[in-house]
């Protein structure tokens, strides 16, 4: 176990360095610099190149490269082209919003995608089980942005249960989860649709072993077949799309916290990109990456408390 | 169907929020229809929906009014509050309303002839407009309460005008020498004639002045902690949510109505509409769009308000490139032009067709009187230049909607000229870059700047500011046909001849069609009618209504 942890955190490593690298390039080779965009549409060249040069962007890509890298070892990520302040500030004044996020929308899409998918399972071929892949096709189908505008329509502007600007400054329980509400639901019904499909498609394959059959031909209570034969274990595919997913969620709260008005990575990112600042994007790339390589361990280690039977090597 | 789960006990402690409950979104209703209640107990799923019923009970669409301004901006986070380094119009916005001048233009208009006094009581200036001399107010206090003297006008004017600390620097060139006399008095000297000089010196870039012992201890920080001497001072910065800046109860002109600004930056247009529409905003930014005139209209209690300066929209086409560097080619493409269709496109309320091209309204701005459609002609001067069978030109376009639907309107116009505009579609930086790298045939390019003449015919006319060349602003076209004249306007003492040589530049520019003027695009924001700006609201250089210590609401 000591063992399989190391060898994936050295893959992490290299994970992570392979993307820095490709990262300070792209971004590079993009066009346009932070420069021009800092200095507005009324510059001339020669005050833009100024400031390239006060920036370091004028030296040798290898030069600025590996400048980049002494301070990646450093722990020194530089400061953010367009606003001066350290990139890893900047990322920590908003990670917290997009951790809480995303982590509401997963207990959401559990709480409703894991019934959702045992009950369509269970009914198999019945209405139940067409409502339910119906529904979880439209919830896959729908932009994140538009059923974002429909919830606000619905219970902020219609009803008026929520605010339109879930900016989470509220820092009291209740005022914290009346900001959370709608975007966690937004992305949460993404996720939601993601795990009833694909727990519904594991509980249809075990129900169809032979053990299920012999359960419940020896008389064991439906819902003990259910729940402690059936779903315990369908569960590997379903740790396997929560882990997969939860990297696509950090990336489709992008929309959601613009849609909400909700500070975190997505509007960092954003901006980031619209205003080419080249240190917070390299930052925030390998923040990403970070996440979806920790992610995907801890999916690994959740194999084995799910199934004695995983060993890790 | 709802019956079965209604017997749930959870439930029935919470029957009075039931009701509500089938509105709840539709994988919710399913659930609570048809999944058997044993099922359902080892979920958390009601828990939550029960503490979601129970917050949303708690939220009212009511909020205090009366002292407090909403405002949202369209913008993703803040930039800086460094009015030297402010270009974007968030960002100025917000810092508008914490600074103030010598001089200012009365709030609600943008004209240079509406300038009035600010900080300064008077001024005087020699004959030849080199040496002014200003008369500073005696009773202006700093927002961390130190009195504003002649030193922090200098240091602020000093600034505005150094390469290394202002994006504006380029206009004060001309500033030889600034000085205090005394601490009550501020003298330039000039060492040429500055066209528009007091407007240099109202609150809008450059002219902003701040306070000299705050900046010098905030240093860098200064971007995050403004200090100045105008009606609001700077309270709280939240990263990607709002600035909050409050009454600065001894402001000389009078404590301000409106205690506390909350300037909020959402960047989705619907997400913004609805904030306002939920009563979360009082004051919105809009879009340059008729349908989003007509559904605010539509709110009760609601002003829309179209407010100046436009945005001048010129088609700059690169006179050094086959075929635009004949000028039948481009004669062909100016008659090809509906202007009064296009400002029915973009709307009547917000657009109004383009008469040259520098803005109407700015000094010195002249009706040149451009060439009608004519569809015919244009095709007829194609054949002479020997494109009898049409042309096909290239831009490389933005494809921000707003631009883009424009420039697809003018492909569909030229195209009835036997002109294919080929349109190359990039992000808006790539775009705002590759135009300066001179890749871009056509370039369209909207833009408002200090409503002199000589800034538009300076940063897109005059040969120096040509792409590509160290000196390059916005010349998109390598216009250099008016040089003589933009130089002899910006030296010249007397106000008529100086008109004259303007208005001489705009002909010849027109004339040889470097550009071709389409519409100009007026600003656009919603506010509640309760809302009382304390003056009439035409036109604001920061873009932004004047919220000023008059500014309140009559409720």
């Amino acid at each position: 176990m000591t063992a399989f942890v190391l060898k994936r955190i050295g893959f992490a490593v290299i994970t992570l360095f392979a993307v820095l690298t490709l990262v300070f390039f792209i971004v590079r080779v993009l066009p346009g610099d932070p420069a021009s965009v800092v200095l507005g549409d009324q510059a001339s060249a020669a005050t833009i190149e100024a400031l390239r040069h006060k920036l370091g962007l004028d030296q040798p890509l290898i030069v600025q490269y590996l400048d980049f890298l002494g301070g990646v070892v450093r722990g020194d990520w530089g400061v953010s082209m367009a606003t001066g302040r350290p990139v890893v500030q900047e990322v920590l004044n908003v990670l917290p919003y997009t951790i809480e996020l995303t982590l509401a929308a997963l207990v959401l899409g559990l709480a409703f995608g894991v019934p959702l998918g045992i009950w369509a399972a269970v009914n198999r071929n019945r209405i139940p089980d067409y409502l339910t892949r119906i529904v979880s096709l439209l919830g896959l189908s729908a932009p994140a942005f538009v059923s974002a505008v429909i919830l606000l329509l619905l219970f902020a502007i219609q009803l008026r249960w929520f605010p339109v600007i879930s900016s989470g400054q509220d820092t009291s329980l209740a005022g914290k989860l009346r900001d959370l509400t709608l975007p966690a639901v937004n992305l949460g019904l993404i996720m939601a649709a993601y795990i009833t499909r694909v727990t519904r498609s594991a509980m249809l394959e075990v129900m169809s072993q032979d053990y299920v059959r012999t359960a419940r031909a020896k008389g064991v209570p439906r819902n003990v077949v259910i729940w402690r034969h059936a779903f315990r274990n369908s569960l590997i595919p379903v740790v396997t799309v929560v882990g997969l997913y939860l990297g696509i969620l950090i990336g489709n709260s992008v929309l959601t916290e613009i849609v909400f008005n909700r500070p975190g990575l997505g509007k960092l990112i954003v901006g980031a990109l619209g205003q080419r600042d080249y240190t917070m994007l390299q930052g925030m790339m390998v923040i990403y990456t970070f996440i979806v390589v920790v992610i995907n361990l801890l999916t690994d280690l959740v194999y084995g408390l799910v199934d004695p039977r995983v060993q890790y090597r | 169907m709802r019956h079965r789960a209604n017997h749930s006990t959870k439930e029935t402690q919470q029957s009075p929020d039931k009701r509500t409950k089938p509105k709840q979104a539709a994988p919710v209703r399913l659930l609570q229809g048809r999944l058997s209640v044993k099922k359902l107990r080892h979920t958390h799923l009601r828990t939550a929906l029960l503490a979601g019923l129970v917050l949303a009970a708690g939220v009212s669409g009511a909020h205090a009014q009366g002292t407090s301004l909403r405002i949202a901006a369209a913008g993703n986070d803040l930039g800086t509050m460094d009015p030297f380094r402010a270009t974007s119009t968030p960002d100025i916005g917000v810092v508008s309303m914490m600074f103030n001048g010598l001089v200012r233009i009365t709030p609600g208009k943008a004209t240079p002839e509406a300038i009035e006094p600010d900080l300064a009581t008077s001024w005087t200036s020699t004959d030849d407009k080199l040496s002014w001399t200003f008369s500073l107010r005696d009773d202006v206090q700093c927002h961390d309460g130190a009195k504003l003297t002649a030193d922090d006008v200098v240091f602020s004017l000093k600034r505005a005008a150094s390469k290394a600390s202002s994006s504006f620097f380029a206009e004060y060139a001309a500033f030889q020498t600034i000085e205090a006399a005394d601490p009550k008095t501020v003298k330039i000297v000039l060492s040429k004639p500055v066209p528009g000089f007091l407007g240099l010196l109202a609150p809008y870039h450059g002219g902003n002045i701040i306070c000299k012992a705050a900046a010098e201890k905030a240093g860098d920080d200064f971007a995050r902690h403004p200090v100045g001497t105008g009606p609001f001072q700077f309270v709280e910065y939240q990263p990607q949510q709002f600035v909050k800046l409050k009454a600065n109860e001894a402001y000389f002109r009078g404590a301000p109505h409106i205690k506390e600004v909350t300037y909020r930056y959402i960047l989705s247009d619907s997400s913004r509409d609805l904030a306002y529409q939920s009563g979360e905003i009082d004051l919105s930014y809009g879009r340059q769009d008729p349908n989003w005139i007509n559904r605010m209209k539509q709110l009760p209690n609601t002003k829309v308000v179209v407010l100046g300066p436009g945005e001048l929209f010129n088609v700059h086409l690169n006179m050094t490139q086959k075929p635009l560097d004949d000028i039948r080619v481009r004669q062909a493409i100016a008659d090809a032009i509906q202007r009064p269709a296009l400002v029915k496109f973009k709307g009547a309320e917000i657009a109004r067709e383009a008469t040259s091209i520098v803005p109407a309204g700015y000094l010195g701005h002249a009706d040149v009187g451009l060439a009608p459609y004519d569809p015919a002609k244009a095709k007829k001067l194609l054949a002479e230049a020997g494109y009898p069978d049409g042309i096909t030109i290239n831009s490389i376009q933005t494809t921000l909607p707003s631009m883009m639907n424009t420039m697809q309107a003018v492909q569909a116009l030229l195209k009835q000229a036997g002109i294919t505009l080929n349109l190359a579609p990039v992000d808006h930086p790539t775009f705002h870059a590759q135009i300066r790298q001179d890749l871009s045939q056509v370039v369209l390019y909207g833009a408002a700047r200090f409503p002199v003449a000589d800034t538009y015919l300076t940063q897109f006319f005059e040969s120096d500011a040509i792409v590509g060349k160290p000196s390059a602003v916005t010349n998109f076209s390598h216009c250099d046909i008016a040089d003589a004249e933009i130089k002899a306007a910006r030296v010249e003492p007397d106000p008529e001849k100086q008109k004259a040589l303007w208005a001489e530049a705009q002909k010849k520019i027109v004339e040889q069609v470097c550009a071709v003027p389409m519409f100009e695009l007026l600003q656009l924001w919603a506010w509640k009618d309760t809302l009382d700006f304390g003056y009439p609201v035409e036109a604001s250089l920061s873009l932004i209504p004047p919220v000023t210590e008059k500014t309140r609401f009559t409720n």
